[in-house]
């Protein structure tokens, strides 16, 4: 981490590490909430959830939606780990309503099959619930 | 003289072909840069997906998921086949197609069901033309194929596997190795055999050799199973990715190699053909200062 209390925040997908920058503060959308991060957190592994994530700095907050993934706090930095990074208004309403009724009728007869309609249903709601949070704003 | 006449002509058509094969090798120089920057742009998250499966291995954490296990009988195979859209690479998409035709062939004798997926319209006709049925065919990926679109796929073989409709992934690919050597590989990809593969690299980087040396109590949230739990999809996804991007990368160094061997051989025939068409005229030229010798012999 740099000298000057602030977090390193570097994002990777696996097409590429999509931002490398420094801020004063983050906000990282876990699986059960949202998590703030700030200079010398403790080091941490954790499961993000879908949702935005924010990074505070002198010039002002800016946001991202990321897909879940993960997110990894060491001493060099914090390293966010999702397949993909898009702004808040790349988000398609409509194929996230669609996602969610296909999630819906997904066959679960088994525990692993009814853990995986678990895990499509709750992204596909996130992203429902994203879609219509940014088109009411 | 007619033989003079389509010597020429010859000529003239051999050098458009060059130059033809010339500005192919260009574009494929261009196009292998632009994939191999991607592909080495792809390996930052593998490496930290490593660092994390590392993490949760020293915590003491059993790891185990339903992607790891194998399943007790293997009854239905699914079979995914890596080829290009175009041809014009030298025996790059042939290689791919023979090889998997011999894997299949393989086990068809113990294996009955599963479904044969192939990308490439290459792999596609030339498979077809084989007699194999095809269930799926994928012709949206190029030079720079998306994360995206490649894992949808996943999800679906992920989805396949864990429901138990399938009990083994085989990926057909070229492997890109170095810029000098790529090889046509059959890759089993599930049951995930461990992470340690997924990563690419058996040594560790630097920096997580570094890590290692530091002890950092890590705090794992929800827990490191759990975490895990998502770790495993996410490795199988990038591998799939990384099988994607070896063949595009792979791909465009084949179509380099034939079109510089193309536009030398090309080079070849024009130099023969100048030669004889040199000749000739050569020939045409003293027959006919012969002829008006002769002329003015009969005169004088």
């Amino acid at each position: 981490m740099s000298t000057d209390n602030k977090v390193h925040c570097i994002v990777v997908t696996p097409e590429k590490t999509e931002l490398d920058t420094t801020c004063d503060s983050m906000v990282v959308p876990m699986f059960d909430g949202e998590l703030g991060i700030q200079f010398g957190r403790a080091p941490m592994v954790g499961r993000l959830g879908f949702g935005i994530m924010r990074l505070k700095s002198n010039t002002g907050v800016k946001e991202w939606f990321v897909d879940g993934g993960f997110v990894q706090v060491t001493r060099e930095g914090v390293y966010v780990l999702t397949d993909r990074l898009l702004k808040p208004e790349q988000i398609d309403g409509k194929q996230a309503e669609a996602d969610l009724d296909k999630a819906m009728t997904m066959v679960s007869n088994s525990p692993e099959s009814a853990a995986f309609k678990e895990r499509t249903l709750t992204q596909a709601r996130a992203k429902v619930r994203l879609a219509k949070s940014t088109t009411s704003s | 003289m007619a033989n003079i006449r389509q010597l020429d002509k010859r000529r003239k058509s051999v050098k458009n072909v060059r130059k033809i094969t010339r500005t192919m090798e260009l574009i494929a120089t261009a196009r292998f840069k632009k994939a191999m920057d991607r592909a080495a742009a792809a390996t930052d998250y593998t490496k930290r997906i490593t660092s994390i499966v590392q993490d949760i291995a020293k915590s003491g954490t059993d790891v185990s998921h339903p992607l790891l296990t194998a399943h007790d009988s293997v009854d239905a195979m699914d079979m995914l086949v890596l080829t290009g859209n175009r041809g014009l690479c030298g025996g790059y998409n042939g290689s791919v197609v023979r090889a998997a035709t011999l894997r299949r062939s393989e086990i068809k004798k113990e294996i009955e069901a599963g479904q044969m997926r192939v990308s490439g319209k290459r792999g596609v006709s030339a498979l077809r033309f084989a007699g194999v049925p095809i269930e799926k065919t994928y012709t949206e990926f190029d030079d720079q194929p998306s994360f995206a679109a490649v894992a949808k796929i996943a999800n679906e073989l992920i989805e396949r596997y864990i429901t138990g409709k399938i009990d083994r992934v085989d990926v057909a690919y070229t492997k890109f190795l170095s810029i000098s050597k790529q090889i046509v590989v059959v890759d089993t990809l599930l049951p995930f055999a461990s992470l340690a593969p997924a990563t690419n690299s058996g040594n560790l980087s630097p920096e997580a050799a570094k890590a290692t040396g530091i002890k950092d109590d890590y705090e794992f949230l929800p827990s490191a199973s759990g975490i895990l739990e998502e770790v495993v999809p996410a490795s199988f996804r990038a591998r799939l990715f990384k099988c994607f991007l070896d063949a595009a990368v792979s791909e465009q160094i084949a179509r380099m190699i034939a079109m510089k061997s193309a536009t030398e051989n090309a080079g070849d025939i024009i130099k023969a053909l100048s030669r004889t068409y040199n000749r000739a005229r050569q020939s045409k030229i003293t027959q006919e200062i012969m002829e008006i010798i002769g002329g003015v012999e009969a005169l004088g």
